[in-house]
């Protein structure tokens, strides 16, 4: 582990219709770790994402504390600082691939211009970039495809799009935002496995946000438990799943379905 | 669009009443154009409440549309004083209003004194107010009244035509009346029905009451092309004033019923400002204070093309401010003015005026251009100034023609007097030239082209008010009509207002209606509504 | 779909040729009156007859088609372009500046505007040429026919501005002024063009409307408006269906727009 985290956070926010959301939330996260922050609904997960970005103040909340991402206050960037780091040094992936993508565009131009906000270059670079994202992503490349409207892709095709996108900079951080959510079990997978990937190739540090424990349980390094506002436990993955502290990660671990027993013949049906 | 779907909306709504509303016999129908704004006959400023006054309203004296001469009604007689400012009246015996109240001449002082109540703001007894004072009635005995106004009253026997007279005691108020019909049933927006006043005074030679005609139903119809619609249809009787372009419709479809009844008290005029506060260049003024000018462009304005296009040959070229129509004060030497273009151009260089490649300038090289301005909406008024556009750029005058809504037409050639030249028609119901002194005097406020002059601006303007005032002060008929004459004479030669045509009365008749001889009074056809009557009324469908 | 867009364009050319053309291909003056012949049938000398005052039809449709052409078109496009802006800005920039610009739009729309119009008049000058009094009514009708869009616009603004790709997009660090192009333009373009597509033929008709506060159009010039307005009166047409041209004229090169433009986005 390198001395310095790649984002360190210690945080309190809230909204004006509902104060409090995020009660001293302080964690740690190294270079190309995946960090899982799991919790019910509502338990903040979401504010915390957004508050990393500095995006707090579209929704009305309001955020103290302070973040520090690769040695730098972001509480203490300006806005101009921010949006130049946002896309390209943090990226965000959301929950519902299709409403996240602007439905009135084709999904080409709107990989293109993700690239372009940060970078000036020529043309042929610009598609390369977006060629070679979609490749990472294993998504088709060609112009038909980049034709394609949101409505004309598969939500997991979508999601593929988005996180291409995510990536398309190369950020350091990846903040996901319950990317799985949505999606059916096989594409879960896929999508999962695609993450493990990209952390693999590219080295990205992510932020990974689901109340879907098994979700966690395969793809991060360790998982922080949020309850009510407040992270309640952090611990590498293997030891919260096996020896949880906190009752309230009892209970979650508790809650999780187990997997029916079946008879042997019935097991080979399945299979 | 708007309109098309509003037009729809009535053509079902013309079918509904027409279900709704049909009863065979004696009745009598028309259109009135709107709802009666109000039922008080000393409040009537609208059409719709007119006709319910003249209908409903028994009046002291009427005149006579047709003789143009006022006859007897409630009165039996009446003496003008010497001075003009008082009228005796002997009043009618045994006549009971509506409600069965009977008529006396306490009834007459109550009418007077709510028409001059100060209160009551009646337009009706604006005419009566010649000078502020209040007006004093006399009884002496019930039959005999005698009402002294505080100031000569021009005309004054004439004014009490339109006075219907109201009872003093019945509980009923204004609804107790003593003309021919009385309410009977009112739909707003839809109808109004009139029954025959059981009480009503008036029987033909053989006793048999009067009117003939049980009731009148008057429909609400906005729309002048559904009404033209529904006389073919024969829902409704009669039409008391048509378009050209209907007149020609239905003289094509139904010629009987199509009636010209020859040159009406309407006229068409246009007018230059002339007045010296008018918020427009100097040099305009001076082209528009020069009887030349004025006689050029109405030379050039080609009144027959106006007639045969505009008015399908339904009009005269007008000669005077007093039509044809009104046949003791008209001044029948006068000619119309011919159309001379030579002539026009004649008397523009006799200005200094020139015409430089089709272009008129005046002598300090302006273009002569002006602005005519006229009511938006008015089709014959805008198809005239297109016309007059168009005559005038023959002799190199441009003439920008702008329609107006009516209100800020009326603001701008009575208050602001910000335009050069205005096109309108004047509707005259009076035919005694004294109503008009507030035109003719240079004084007057509407002495359009240049109102309310502290003293004449031009020796004719001076002479006019001394003929006017001359005029007005005579008791002898033959004077008068001397100093009228002269009047109109001189108006001929100045042009002050520039006369371009009378128009005919154009209506249209039921052939089941009897006893009717259409004049160009208001109102033309049934001013003699006692005497009408219908035939069976079988081509009616039901 | 590719004929009868083929056609449409054709069409659209050829009343686009014809009205510029007007000084050539016009048998006469759209004022010249034939006073011989108020009111004539269709001939070979008078394509569409004559007018009430003996004008020729078919010039004063030619005149008519480029005036209307040229200035409703714009007029739509100028009330557009300030109903994006204003209606998107709201939007956009939500909170109380949104409450001010929409109070101010509802404002806007409670006008007694009839009066506003009649003021605007008494202010011009009487002396103005027909021409210039039919650019101002349309630069007036593009001036007022905005609020009614901006509501619209407003409302869409505000919901995309709360929609996820809009979060998203500035996650991925776009500032305002791309959000604003990028984001929600495209998205705005549907109620933006339909705006436009209905605005142009009720500015068509409100500027004949008009003529009765002596705005719009003034004699003799023509304009499709003033045309319309003779229609007015439904006296006969059965027997003159050629008085119709102008409304078959009007519908048709709408339409024609419609199908040209509508193809070019799902072509294009």
């Amino acid at each position: 582990m390198e001395s310095q985290p790649l984002l360190s956070v210690h945080l309190s926010a809230g909204y004006r219709s509902k104060p409090a959301v995020l009660k001293d939330v302080c964690f740690e996260m190294q270079r190309g770790e995946v960090l899982s922050l799991v919790g019910q609904s509502g338990c903040g997960k979401s504010t915390l994402a957004l508050a990393v970005l500095r995006l707090l103040h579209w929704k009305q909340a309001t955020a103290e504390g302070c973040i520090v991402f690769n040695g730098r206050d972001l509480m203490a960037a300006s806005e101009r600082e921010m949006r130049a780091m946002r896309g390209r040094e943090i990226a965000l992936v959301l929950q519902s691939p299709l409403s996240a993508l602007n439905p009135a565009r084709r999904i080409g131009a709107q990989l293109e211009e993700a690239w372009q906000i940060h970078r000036r270059t020529s043309v042929t670079e610009r598609l390369d970039a977006v060629h070679a994202t979609l490749r990472q992503v294993s998504l088709p490349s060609d112009r038909a495809f980049l034709r394609r409207y949101p409505a004309e892709l598969s939500v997991g095709q979508a999601q593929r799009v988005l996180i291409g996108m995510a990536i398309l900079h190369r950020p350091a951080l990846l903040i996901a935002d319950e990317p799985t959510s949505a999606l059916d079990i096989v594409t879960q997978a896929e999508i999962l496995e695609l993450f493990s990937r990209l952390r693999h190739d590219l080295g990205i540090g992510i932020l990974y946000i689901s109340h879907d424990l098994l979700s966690v349980a395969a793809i991060s390094n360790r998982v922080a438990v949020m309850d009510q506002g407040r992270i309640v436990e952090c611990q590498p993955t293997a030891r919260l799943f096996t020896r949880p502290a906190h009752p309230f990660t009892q209970k979650l671990i508790a809650a999780l379905p187990a997997m029916p027993q079946f008879g042997r013949a019935a097991q080979a049906q399945i299979a | 669009m708007k309109r098309w779907i509003l037009c729809l909306g009535l053509i079902f709504a013309t079918v509904s009443t027409r279900c709704a509303g049909a009863q065979p016999g004696s009745e009598l129908r028309f259109c009135i154009p709107s709802d009666p704004r109000t039922w008080n006959p000393l409040l009537v400023e609208d059409d719709a409440s007119e006709t319910i006054r003249y209908l409903t309203g028994g009046v002291l004296v009427r005149l006579n549309r047709q003789t143009q001469q006022l006859e007897p009604e409630l009165a039996t007689a009446w003496k003008v004083s010497r001075a003009g400012n008082a009228i005796s009246f002997t009043l009618r015996r045994n006549v009971r209003f509506s409600d069965g109240s009977a008529f006396t001449a306490r009834d007459v002082a109550y009418t007077i004194a709510q028409l001059m109540d100060p209160a009551l703001h009646s337009p009706t007894g604006d005419a009566f107010r010649a000078a502020p004072g209040k007006v004093i009635t006399r009884i002496a005995d019930p039959y005999q009244i005698t009402i002294l106004f505080p100031a000569p009253v021009v005309g004054l026997a004439k004014l009490f035509d339109q006075v219907a007279i109201l009872s003093a005691t019945s509980p009923e108020h204004e609804r107790a009346v003593l003309g021919p019909y009385q309410l009977a049933d009112y739909r707003g927006g839809s109808f109004v029905l009139l029954r025959r006043n059981p009480n009503y005074w008036k029987h033909d030679s053989a006793g048999r009451p009067l009117p003939y005609i049980q009731s009148v139903r008057l429909d609400i119809e906005q729309n002048r092309d559904i009404e033209l619609l529904r006389l073919l249809r024969g829902e409704i009787d009669l039409i008391g004033s048509l378009s050209p372009e209907s007149y020609d419709r239905l003289s094509a479809k139904a010629p009987g019923m199509a009636v010209d009844a020859g040159v009406s008290l309407d006229s068409e005029q246009m007018w230059f400002n002339q007045a010296p506060s008018a918020p427009i260049a100097e040099y305009k003024k001076a082209w528009f204070r020069s009887t030349n000018f004025r006689r050029a462009v109405s030379e050039s304005i080609h009144r027959d093309d106006i007639i045969r296009i505009v008015f399908h040959g339904h009009a005269r070229p007008a000669v005077s401010w007093i039509s044809p129509a009104n046949r003791a004060w008209f001044d029948s030497k006068l000619a119309p003015h011919a159309f001379d273009r030579s002539e026009a151009l004649r008397l523009l260089a006799h200005d200094g005026f020139t015409l430089v490649n089709g272009v008129l300038h005046d002598r300090a090289g302006h273009a002569v251009e002006f602005s005519l301005v006229t009511n938006a909406g008015n089709t014959p008024r805008e198809r005239m100034a297109a016309m007059i556009q168009q005559d005038l750029a023959a002799i190199g005058i441009r003439v920008h023609v702008v329609t107006l809504d009516f209100s800020s037409l009326i603001e701008r050639i009575t208050r602001s007097l910000n335009y050069e030249a205005c096109l309108l028609g004047l509707v005259n119901d009076d035919l005694d030239p004294n109503a008009q002194m507030n035109v003719w005097l240079s004084s007057g406020e509407n002495h359009q082209w240049n109102p309310g002059e502290k003293k004449p601006a031009t020796a004719w303007e001076a002479e006019i008010d001394r003929l006017m005032r001359a005029q007005a002060a005579s008791l002898d008929a033959k004077k008068r009509k001397q100093d009228v004459d002269r009047v109109q004479e001189i108006v001929w030669k100045q042009e002050p207002f520039i006369y371009l045509v009378d128009k005919d009365a154009l209506m249209a008749v039921s052939p089941n209606l009897h006893n009717v001889s259409p004049v160009a009074l208001r109102p033309q056809v049934y001013w003699n509504i006692d005497w009408l009557w219908l035939s069976n009324s079988g081509s009616r469908r039901p | 779909m590719k004929t009868m867009r083929a056609v449409a364009l054709v069409f659209l050319a050829a009343v686009l040729a014809a009205s510029m053309a007007a000084n050539w291909i016009a048998p006469a003056s759209y004022a010249r009156q034939f006073r011989d012949q108020p009111d004539a049938a269709p001939s070979a000398q008078h394509l569409l007859g004559t007018d009430d005052l003996g004008r020729d039809r078919f010039s004063r449709l030619l005149y008519g088609t480029r005036i209307s052409l040229l200035l409703a078109p714009a007029a739509a496009l100028m009330s557009t372009v300030l109903a994006g802006a204003i209606g998107g800005a709201a939007g956009f920039a939500g909170g109380w500046i949104e409450v001010c610009v929409m109070a101010g739009t509802d404002l806007f729309l409670s006008l007694p505007w009839l009066f506003l119009l009649i003021t605007v008049r008494a202010c011009l000058p009487l002396n103005v040429s027909p021409v210039v009094s039919v650019a101002i009514t349309f630069v007036l009708l593009g001036c007022l026919g905005w609020a009614a869009a901006a509501r619209v616009v407003c409302a869409d603004v505000r919901s995309f501005r709360n929609s996820d790709f809009v979060l998203l997009a500035r996650a991925s660090g776009a500032g305002g002024a791309r959000l604003l192009m990028r984001h929600l333009v495209p998205n705005l373009a549907p109620v933006l063009a339909a705006q436009f597509w209905i605005s142009i033929p009720v500015f068509i008709l409100t500027e004949a409307n008009l003529g009765i506060l002596g705005l719009g159009v003034a004699e003799p010039l023509p304009s499709w408006g003033s045309l319309l307005r003779e229609l007015e009166s439904f006296s006969g047409y059965s027997a003159q269906p050629w008085l119709f041209a102008p409304l078959l004229l009007l519908v048709l090169t709408v339409s024609s727009f419609q199908i040209v433009l509508h193809n070019e986005e799902v072509a294009g």
